[in-house]
């Protein structure tokens, strides 16, 4: 056992040094902040603060940039429960379950839910970031191209069953998804596909500017036609969760843990990804998935936990192999660098103190979120009282200033905004943007997988069902898909038989 | 005072013909945008933030870097092209933007050797040639003669079509004269995956990528692709020494400024580029990032880019790859 715990009490022993602490408080608050303000996310921030930690010792430097990116995990929940407007892109779906809790007058159970399962989560993964990151390594380095693309078959199907309502419309989202997710450059080809001779198009449409404008954007303009009905007026009953609240919650932050410490470890993985697989596994599970989208304590509880897992356990390629799982990991490296530490497998071994202080920073700074975020939930609650009129200009504002700090380009301003009318368009249809959202991130993906596998395998479609896990995927595909089917065939049936 | 839409009309006339009497004697007058075309945190960006800390000390005006990434570099390169020629707009062009871009995109919205004017080369990165954990490799012979033993079972990864990585494989195939399969990543941290997880076999990578894992021993260099070997490999022969010949690849990056900038300008920007990059912290701080300073004239700068323009034309045919 002194395997594990030496390293890590030589861990806390960095991470818990005065000026340590200090840098992690300051990431952790600076990353709520930013969790909170929709738009602005930890990319940016990451991306505007590596020149000032040129001056700073490389743990430290570490330690807040980390910081940032765990911290806004939990702030970006906030926004999405109290205003319905994800703070971070990976709190989209907290959105459903979280605001109609809100509008139920739990928006403080809601809260604390959300604050609880992403502490749970952030303990749990800080232990398997110091427990597995070598077997976890293994595991991911078992996923190549075929593999890869059987998850993304997973995980669309699952996209569909995601969406509550129609069945249909839900289709017609993920296939819309796939469409926009076809802008940009082909990455086989290097085709331009539908980029109308727009530069700025050539990489692809921006997640940022699509997800901003379908529901920060989109949800403004909404509220803005009800003008004088306060949709959040529900009494606000207690900021404490219930037992019942409680006993659905805690499982499902348990199960959203593990799915968000498996996902975080696989390339393109992360927060994002976590939220919506967690999410989707709670639903299946659930006793009564009807209540899902109306409110249920454990579909804030799930994404919460994996999207906090996932964020954490995202640094264990990057930590054991040098390799960035995603674009926050990419500037780590980059911040990595400045301070002339070369990033790769051999980290661990020569720069233990490095190694460890970050990851028993990562347990610290939760703590810290954990104490910093409860009891404010109350003051988190009263900006619903914040009248509309300074609240939306604000955020709006906000919105524009984290779309345009993204890539300094005033295009993807002007792109968030169009997305916003098209968002306003699809409430009004009644269509859910979920669905979209997730085919536009698996869809090029699953596609670049997809021809990889068929070149590397000569244009033999078989590599599909003869390596064992894409064929274990592929199962799991075809039953779901039987399984969401079903009843809405046994509906379609009775309904013509009542005719 | 009033001041009317007309004045202020005719003052910002008066403001916007400035840059054009700008000379050396009030240059610069304000800060400078130094733009990366590129996302920070590659070599490229922190090289760059490093030069410009120490050209704010010498210039005594604050170089900005800002990130403008896109089409392969080509948005940050237009915006700078199609800015004031001034010297207060600068931009690090790379082999990308002003070398293989022009051939593989089949509409550039700039032309690079008309429209910007070259002030210094930055720095150089060599590419090393690297095959996988599965692959019973030492030297450059072994995997030419495996290759051709059984050219189905070698694939080669990269960045992406027309990245550095392509053409060198392109230029390799060429050489050996067998075709082999290219699988583009999208950049050089999925490419490196699929290298250690044997989805593909060996990769032409930039040195600053794939040195960490060299160092832990997960992938085998074979041969650096310049003329000279590399002070960070120094074991590792050059293409050349390992028998095939004529292979000169590297990642390059320098300073451009929009083409009309005063010859005075340019000089003075160089002036202070080329002490930046003789600054000793800014040597240690690129040398960990496996950048070679460079800090040519520009005349020099502007000679070797002609020269590459040239050269990739045939690599980029070589290579087949497109964008349009």
């Amino acid at each position: 056992m002194s395997e594990l715990f030496d390293p890590l009490l030589l861990g806390f022993g960095v991470a818990l040094t005065p000026v340590n602490v200090f840098w992690c408080l300051a990431g952790a608050l600076l990353g709520t902040l930013i969790g909170v303000l929709p738009g602005i996310g930890p990319v940016a921030t990451i991306a505007m603060l590596l020149p000032v930690t040129f001056s700073l010792e490389p743990v430290g430097a570490l330690i807040m940039l980390a910081g940032i990116y765990y911290g806004a995990q939990y702030g970006g929940s906030t926004t999405a429960i109290l205003v319905n407007m994800p703070g971070e892109s990976s709190s989209v779906v907290t959105c459903l379950d979280g605001h109609a809790m809100a509008r139920n007058g739990r928006a403080g159970a809601a809260l604390a839910i959300a604050a609880l399962a992403s502490f749970f989560a952030g303990t749990v993964a800080t232990l398997v970031v110091a427990l597995a990151s070598p077997a976890m390594v293994r595991f991911a380095q078992l996923f190549q191209a075929p593999e890869y693309f059987s998850l993304m078959a997973f995980g669309l199907v699952a996209a569909i069953v995601l969406a509550h309502g129609s069945v249909a419309k839900a289709v017609a989202m993920t296939l819309l998804g796939l469409v926009l997710g076809l802008v940009g450059t082909d990455v086989n080809s290097g085709q331009l596909r539908f980029t109308f001779g727009i530069p700025e198009l050539s990489d692809g449409i921006g997640f940022v500017p699509l997800a901003m404008g379908l529901f920060a954007i989109a949800e403004i303009a909404v509220q803005l036609e009800r003008h004088f009905v306060r949709g959040q007026s529900a009494a606000i009953e207690g900021l404490w969760p219930t037992r019942a609240e409680l006993r659905e919650a805690a499982p499902a932050a348990a199960r959203g843990t593990l799915v968000g410490s498996i996902l975080g470890v696989l390339p393109g993985g992360g927060a994002l990804l976590s939220s919506f697989a967690a999410y989707t596994l709670e639903k299946k599970l659930s006793a009564h998935p009807e209540r899902f989208g109306k409110g249920a304590a454990a579909g804030v509880a799930a994404p919460e936990a994996a999207n906090n897992a996932g964020a954490q356990t995202s640094f264990i390629p990057m930590l054991t192999l040098g390799i960035p799982p995603n674009a926050v990991m990419a500037l780590m490296i980059g911040a990595m660098s400045i301070h002339g530490i070369v990033p790769g497998p051999q980290v661990m071994t020569r720069e233990p103190a490095l190694f460890w202080g970050l990851i028993a920073s990562m347990w610290v700074g939760n703590l810290m979120l954990v104490i910093i975020n409860l009891p404010l939930i109350g003051l988190w609650v009263s900006l619903l009282r914040v009248p509309y009129r300074l609240l939306y200009p604000a955020i709006l504002v906000f919105c524009c200033i984290g779309v345009y700090g993204l890539n300094n380009s005033t295009f993807e301003v002007a792109l968030a905004l169009a997305f916003g009318v098209l968002g306003y368009v699809f409430v009004k249809l009644g269509c859910e943007p979920a669905p979209l959202l997730l085919g536009f991130i698996l869809g090029p993906m699953m596609e670049e997988n997809l021809r990889r596998a068929m070149r590397i395998s000569r244009g033999d479609p078989l590599v599909f069902v003869e390596r064992p896990i894409s064929l274990a995927l592929l199962v799991l595909a075809v039953l779901l898909l039987v399984a969401v089917l079903a009843p809405s065939v046994r509906r379609a049936r009775e309904k013509a038989f009542v005719e | 005072m009033k001041l009317s839409r007309r004045h202020f009309i005719a003052a910002a006339g008066a403001a916007a013909a400035l840059p054009g009497i700008a000379s050396a004697q009030t240059f610069p007058s304000r800060p400078i945008r130094f733009v990366v075309p590129f996302p920070p945190g590659g070599s490229l960006d922190v090289s760059a933030r490093a030069v410009a800390d120490r050209m704010t000390v010498l210039l005594g005006q604050t170089v900005v870097v800002e990130n403008r990434p896109g089409a392969g570099g080509n948005v940050g390169v237009d915006l700078v092209a199609k800015s004031a020629p001034d010297g207060h707009t600068i931009v690090m062009g790379a082999l990308s933007t002003h070398a293989v871009n022009p051939h593989l995109y089949a509409k550039m919205p700039f032309e690079p050797l008309r429209d910007t004017v070259a002030i210094t080369q930055v720095g150089d990165v060599p590419n090393i040639l690297v095959v996988g954990p599965s692959v019973k490799a030492d030297t450059v012979a072994d995997l030419v003669r495996l290759i051709k033993a059984n050219p189905k079972g070698f694939n080669y990864g990269s960045g992406g079509n027309g990245s550095g990585g392509h053409l060198a494989g392109a230029l390799f195939a060429d050489r050996i004269g067998v075709p082999i399969e290219h699988i583009p990543y999208q950049g050089g941290a999925p490419q490196l995956n699929a290298l250690l997880s044997g989805e593909t076999q060996f990769t032409f990578d930039n040195l600053a990528n794939a040195f960490p894992q060299i160092e832990a021993g997960k992938l085998r260099p074979l041969a650096v692709t310049t003329p000279r070997r590399s002070a960070q490999v120094p074991n590792v022969p050059t293409m050349g020494e390992a028998g095939i010949a004529g292979f000169d690849i590297s990642t390059w990056f320098g300073i451009f400024a929009p083409a009309g900038t005063p010859a005075d300008i340019v000089q003075k920007l160089a002036t202070a580029s080329i002490a930046a990059l003789k600054d000793p912290a800014t040597v240690e701080r690129l040398a960990k990032l496996a950048v070679v300073p460079v800090g040519n004239t520009p005349a020099e700068f502007t000679a070797f880019v002609r020269a590459e323009h040239a050269k990739y034309r045939e690599i980029v045919r070589l290579s087949g790859a497109r964008v349009d």
